[in-house]
């Protein structure tokens, strides 16, 4: 269709739509009554209601009366602006206007969802309609501008989430950046010994994935990193990466571990991180068995050559006092460099995939079940460790007093569901608390005792797996646990008492047991926050981070070009998280294979005549791009850079810096509109 | 974490059946029925109907049957049940409380001493049947000087209004309690002064027991006196009085700042520390009474307190804090051993002290004025090698004084 080029003194004709949206602003606004009213407006040509504007049909309807009406302004009343602004500036673009000359009023999330008295919200909806009607004649004719966009992608978080979405990128031949927190990739799953509802060995699945990710000749992979400061926008975010001192230099330690065996200390001595503190490790160590990259690394804080203690700017001081027999026995390799510090590399990208995690439940918050105090109490994770064969008992299920349980209580929903301490539901605890209990019951031959609220197994494969646990004799019990305690008449074994209610016999059952399994729910992550902050997302109330529509947009967020993956956006199971994987990586793609991105054209711009010059715009701006012109000494504002956040046009003192579709005209025109007296 | 009270949320007037339209009551929509609150009841295996299915039973609408059975007899206002609640659920300050008024208003019978207790508070005040003519006779006996607020000379407002309570006015081991608490006030040089003759039950059992009637004669008795006199705080040592004043009194019209023993001599903690010269060389193990810990959130001010004094070395029983066991005393169950052992329960005050012998403490420290007579009753009968007493913390704290 070819452009409609406005005539100079061309009379404004409004077209005004007001959508039912079935039922959802129908049944609270009366749009016959708005469209009546609307039509009656200085400007509006056309003002009609239909059952449902963002269909095909009701684009068709705008399109047809541009042609018919000559319209060249639209106001659609509808939803937000988020969901089909979209859609309507491209149906009048498709009719040959400039799609800047559309308006959208929300009158459902802003008016209908939210109100109950129908005349009030049929007066809000016209007041609304006529604040767009007065504004939309101050439409200019803009043009989207097209930037490049940067085709390498950073991936933050190397647990299964991060490494399946890098590993998608890089065999569609992306250059893949995958920085992860921790020494190895791998995440929590790492860590499970067997995966449900199928009972593999998660890291029989992983660790294939694991070594690709860390050969791949698509992804540099940072382990023992993190960012440390983002710039910049989709398709061109600049971003530092801290890489933090492992004392090993990456590129020269084969993984022999020679270093570790000539250590000085003969045994391991201190709490191993992997094991969550339940096997110990050298002051030099790998991870674990398949850690990936396979290196090693010193921990400071304990190794002799180091001083202990860490100064003031988070550097560790060498002592040299150690006979430092690993360097001795890492010999040509060379590979040890107690001088290592925090390296930082600078990167650019185009987009960002979140993938970093949750944090398991901190079971001391519910005192009551005994964690910390008793030792045979232990989290789930911990149970992982015990029953796997790279665990620190290698596999045998023996508690801390050195014996082996013979009866077991596995207690559902620890820090999940509760006002007290977080209200959702962390969706994987009944299934690993299933799986948990076949598994011990398969090492231990105990009695296990699995106490739920309601017994959630969603998911494909998932209910038969609960209706296989149920058949090998496990007693699931319909009660919360409200207390563990010891059994004082039992003497020193440690064995405890677990009290609850039997919901469906109506009996308060006090249970002796050997060994307590806290099923503790899943939190976002405590640095959730400052990643939020760093990567300007939004969290829900609860800390997940928001994708941008629960149903049509669950990966991608509120700014352009960063999208999510894994339990960072809630809790969620290893198919979930891989299939958002999957989808994440997608639409990173699409946005690098279509090659440019398409920006807003809502930038401000210096009218260079008006300013002063006085720089007070310069350090405001949220994204630097901002500058001052020596030579004529004005500001300049790069609209490549701009946001449109507005934050120069409100603080510039002289009102010389305008902005593109929030001109004032613009603005006072619909406050005026939104004030104007509306029928009764 | 576990549930904190929140006092705003109860609503003097409701009853079972506007009980559905308010907001406590639209929380019990929400019950998830996971029986941690009949779990965690020290008398949930004695009850037909526990806390879980009394709100199934009401939603349902067959709470009759639960009225005609004596099961709320068992509840003894401890807030266990509460403190725990996945779904913040008001059991023990808004529907445990109606359900059990409605009990004993359709029981034939109810439990002589219970009945006994409750006709002594309307006719004389207090729940042993004692002449309120003899109320502040105690003071004489305090070895400081104890004003009565009557008798006042100043013109401005006393500091403290000391509110002291029945059982620490009338039983000999309660009159310990008062009077160490004199003599802190005296140490410390506090303004204060009491009602004396004035002064009657708060009525928190009354309330919790099922008699609103009552609790709110007492509570109309009480605020008239407190109308007649100027104060910037009242303070009472029994944690019973501070949960009445706390919660129900203010939305009779209570305004001033009510503190208990523990948490204003816990602020005071600076001035009282140098005072506590006399070592006490014990091993103390600290009860948490229900009215300050679960219902209250104070747990640390006792502690701070008992480790204040020098030789203590404070242990703790296996449930402790929001965890405790209850004495037994609450919600009438002060005036219902003879009725528990009649059918057949355990006393909690027993199964109390077995945890705090277990402890191989010397002493059991207590801060309401129910727990002393309680716990030292238990004692007798609960075998043990070690002595043990028991002692409020004030007791300590006056003994720790030079």
């Amino acid at each position: 269709m070819k452009p409609i080029v406005p005539k100079k003194h061309e009379p404004v004709r409004i077209g005004f739509y007001v959508c039912h949206c079935g039922t959802n602003i129908a049944g609270m606004v009366d749009v016959a009554a708005v469209a009546k009213y609307v039509a009656t407006l200085p400007n509006v040509a056309v003002s009609r209601h239909y059952k449902y504007m963002c269909s095909d049909p009701g684009q068709e309807l705008i399109q047809q009366d541009i042609r018919e009406n000559r319209l060249n302004r639209i106001v659609v009343e509808a939803c937000s602006p988020l969901l089909h602004e979209r859609t309507f500036r491209k149906a009048a673009e498709a009719a040959g206007l400039n799609p800047f000359q559309v308006q959208m009023v929300n009158t459902r999330e802003h008016n209908s969802w939210v109100h109950t008295d129908r005349t009030e919200a049929t007066r809000k909806a016209m007041a609304l309609a006529r604040a767009a009607i007065d504004r939309v004649p101050h439409h200019k004719a803009l043009e989207v501008k097209k930037v490049a966009i940067n085709p390498n992608v950073l991936i933050v978080g190397g647990g299964i989430a991060g490494i399946h979405a890098a590993l998608t990128l890089a065999r569609a031949g992306k250059m893949v950046y995958l920085v992860e927190r921790e020494a190895t990739i791998g995440g929590h799953m790492a860590k499970f010994d067997k995966t449900y509802p199928t009972l593999d060995c998660a890291m029989c699945v992983l660790s294939p994935k694991m070594a690709s990710a860390g050969s791949h000749e698509n992804i540099h992979l940072w382990s023992y990193s993190e960012v440390s400061k983002v710039d910049g926008y989709v398709g061109n975010f600049q971003v530092t990466v801290r890489r933090k001192p492992r004392y090993i230099i990456e590129d020269l330690c084969t993984g022999c571990q020679e270093c570790v065996d000539a250590c000085v200390y003969r045994e391991p001595k201190f709490a191993d991180e992997f094991n969550l503190g339940l096997g110990k490790r050298k002051p030099v160590f790998l991870p674990f068995p398949q850690a990936i990259p396979p290196v090693t690394m010193i921990d400071p804080e304990v190794c002799l050559n180091f001083k202990r203690g860490k100064n003031p700017d988070g550097s560790h001081t060498v002592s040299d006092k150690c006979k430092k027999t690993c360097v001795e026995a890492c010999g040509d390799r060379k590979a040890i460099d107690f001088r290592q510090t925090d390296e930082f590399k600078n990167i650019t990208v185009g987009t960002i995939i979140m993938a970093t995690g949750f944090k398991i439940f901190d079971a001391k918050r519910t005192p009551f079940y005994g964690y910390g105090i008793y030792p045979n109490v232990y989290n789930a994770l911990e149970v992982e460790r015990l029953i796997n064969a790279s665990g620190p008992t290698e596999g045998d299920l023996i508690l801390r007093n050195g014996q082996r349980p013979k009866k077991v209580a596995i207690v559902h929903c620890v820090g999940s569901r509760d006002e007290n301490t977080n209200r959702w539901c962390s969706r994987v605890c009944c299934l690993y608390s299933l799986k948990l209990a076949h598994l011990i019951k398969e090492h231990t031959d105990a009695e296990v005792y699995n106490f739920y609220i309601d017994m959630r197994t969603p998911g494909k494969g998932m209910e038969e797996f609960y209706n296989r646990i149920a058949e090998e004799g496990m007693h699931l019990i319909r009660g919360k646990v409200a207390d563990v305690y010891p059994d004082l008449d039992d003497g020193q074994t440690g064995r405890l008492v677990v009290q609850a209610e039997d919901t469906l016999t109506n009996k308060i059952l006090k249970i002796p047991v050997d060994m307590v399994v806290l099923g503790v729910g899943l939190e976002p992550h405590p640095d959730a926050e400052n990643l939020r902050r760093m990567f300007n997302l939004s969290c829900s109330a609860e800390g997940w981070f928001l994708e941008r529509h629960c149903k049509l947009a669950p990966v991608d967020t509120f700014t352009d070009g960063i999208f999510l993956a894994g339990c960072c956006q809630g809790p969620k199971d290893i198919p979930d998280s891989v299939a958002q994987a999957g989808a994440a990586a997608a639409e990173a793609m699409a946005l690098i294979d279509k090659g440019h991105i398409e920006q807003e054209p809502n930038t401000a711009y210096i009218l260079a005549d008006e300013c002063s010059g006085c720089k007070s715009c310069i350090p405001l701006c949220p994204y630097t791009a901002i500058s001052f012109d020596e030579t004529r000494e004005k500001a300049l504002i790069n609209e490549a850079l701009c946001k449109g956040c507005g934050t120069c046009v409100a603080s510039c003192p002289s009102g010389s810096i305008v902005q593109n579709l929030f001109e004032d005209e613009e603005i006072f025109s619909e406050i005026r509109g939104v004030l104007a007296p509306v029928p009764a | 974490m576990v549930a904190q009270l929140d006092p705003t949320v109860v609503d003097r007037n409701t009853t079972l059946d506007t009980l559905l339209q308010t907001p406590a009551g639209r929380r019990l929509m929400t019950c998830i029925q996971c029986g941690t609150c009949a779990a965690t009841c020290p008398y949930g295996e004695g009850m037909d109907f526990s806390p879980r299915l009394v709100i199934n039973m009401l939603r349902r609408g067959f709470l009759d049957e639960v009225i005609q059975s004596e099961s709320l007899l068992r509840c003894v206002a401890c807030y266990a049940c509460m403190a725990k609640c996945p779904r913040g659920i008001r059991l023990t300050d808004v529907l445990l409380p109606l359900v059990k008024e409605q009990t004993l208003v359709q029981q034939s019978e109810i439990p002589a001493e219970l009945q006994k207790s409750l006709q002594n508070l309307l006719r004389y005040g207090n729940p042993m049947g004692e002449s309120p003519r003899k109320r502040a006779n105690w003071a004489t006996t305090a070895g400081v000087q104890v004003p009565l607020l009557a008798q006042r000379q100043s013109n401005g407002p006393v500091e403290v209004l000391w509110f002291v309570e029945c059982y620490t006015s009338f039983y000999a081991r309660g009159q310990d309690n008062s009077r160490a608490t004199a003599k802190l006030f005296d140490a410390l040089g506090v303004d204060f002064a009491i009602l004396g003759n004035e002064e009657k039950c708060a009525g928190d059992c009354g309330q919790l027991t099922w008699e609103s009637g009552l609790f709110e004669t007492l509570t109309a008795h009480n605020l008239e006196v407190f109308n007649k006199y100027r104060f910037n705080r009242i303070v009472t040592g029994d944690a019973h009085a501070f949960n009445a004043f706390r919660i129900r009194y203010p939305m009779y019209g209570l305004q001033a700042p009510v503190e208990h023993t523990t948490g204003f001599f816990a602020r005071h903690l600076p001035q009282l520390r140098p005072l506590l010269t006399q070592r006490l060389d014990r091993r103390v193990t600290y009860h948490d009474p229900c009215c300050l810990g679960r219902a209250g959130g104070s747990y640390d001010e006792a502690r701070a307190l008992l480790e204040a004094i020098p030789g203590v070395k404070l242990v703790e029983m296996v449930h402790h804090r929001a965890n405790a066991i209850c004495c037994g005393g609450g919600g009438g169950g002060m005036w219902l051993d003879t009725y528990y052992k009649q059918k057949g329960l355990e006393r909690l005050s027993e199964r109390r002290v077995k945890e705090a012998i277990a402890t191989g403490a010397d002493v059991l420290a207590v801060a309401c004025p129910y727990e002393v007579s309680r716990f030292e009753d238990a004692l007798k009968v609960v075998p043990h090698d070690r002595p043990m007493v028991v002692r409020d913390v004030v007791e300590l704290l006056a003994e720790s004084l030079a």
